[in-house]
């Protein structure tokens, strides 16, 4: 196990692949309390279909994610590429 | 239903912490407890799959809320590989054999601890969308693979 980052103000920059503006939503993010960064990040909007049924159980990952095939929208991005 | 919040996480810490049930947090939220900046809708715990440890999570759910009936917390305990909870106070995924992680132990020995919460390493959260392959997984994954590589130089 190890114990939780502690990534700041001063953080490292060498990585030369990363976009800029990624870096900087990262030194944000990093900034941020947990308890903030829960509030930005966790939003609720109706999922058709999945969010029809108040409890599902597979047996297998298989057969979960055909049934997200079968079953979801498209544009739900639950389908395998 | 509204979104997940904080004392809803502290929750699932404290009443699981009760019954000793071995989990992690997995997928996107595993990784935002980890400091990524998006969003996602619920949370997901990769879960120990053994009748000891499924028994101590149906009656933790319960504890925080969940509705759980008898066929239901029996195919919990038995062991399903992914149950969707949507009848409780928050949307819970409970994922016993991620895609791309091949035991629960590995990925418990290389688990992060954040504020008390136990997270899936970087890795083992990008092996499972790597290997979910879904179309969602695959336009976060270049995002989330930089993330790791920050989450790594700065940690």
């Amino acid at each position: 196990m190890t114990s939780a980052p502690s990534h700041g103000f001063d953080a490292d920059h060498t990585d030369l692949k990363t976009p800029q503006d990624w870096l900087a939503e990262f030194d944000a993010a990093a900034r941020r309390p947990l308890k903030t960064r829960f509030r930005y990040a966790f939003i609720h909007t109706y999922k058709p279909v999945l969010d029809d049924e108040p409890y599902r159980a597979f047996d297998t990952m298989e057969e979960y994610r055909q049934w997200c095939e079968d079953h979801l929208p498209d544009w739900l991005g639950y389908g395998r590429i | 239903m509204a979104a997940f919040e904080y004392r809803q996480a502290e929750e699932i810490r404290d009443a699981f912490a009760r019954y000793s049930v071995r989990y992690l947090f997995i997928g996107k939220s595993g990784a935002i407890l980890l400091g990524f900046p998006d969003t996602t809708q619920d949370a997901d715990l990769f879960v120990e799959k053994s009748p000891e440890n499924g028994r101590g999570l149906v009656a933790a759910l319960k504890d925080i809320g969940f509705d759980l009936n008898q066929q239901q917390s029996e195919e919990i305990v038995r062991g399903k590989d992914f149950v969707q909870l949507k009848n409780g106070p928050f949307d819970l995924d409970l994922v016993f054999a991620p895609d791309g992680i091949e035991k629960f132990a590995d990925a418990w020995e290389r688990r992060i601890e954040v504020e008390g919460f136990p997270v899936c390493h970087p890795d083992d959260i990008i092996a499972s969308k790597e290997a979910a392959g879904r179309a969602k997984d695959r336009e976060s994954l270049p995002r989330l693979k930089s993330f790791r590589e920050y989450w790594l130089r700065n940690r």
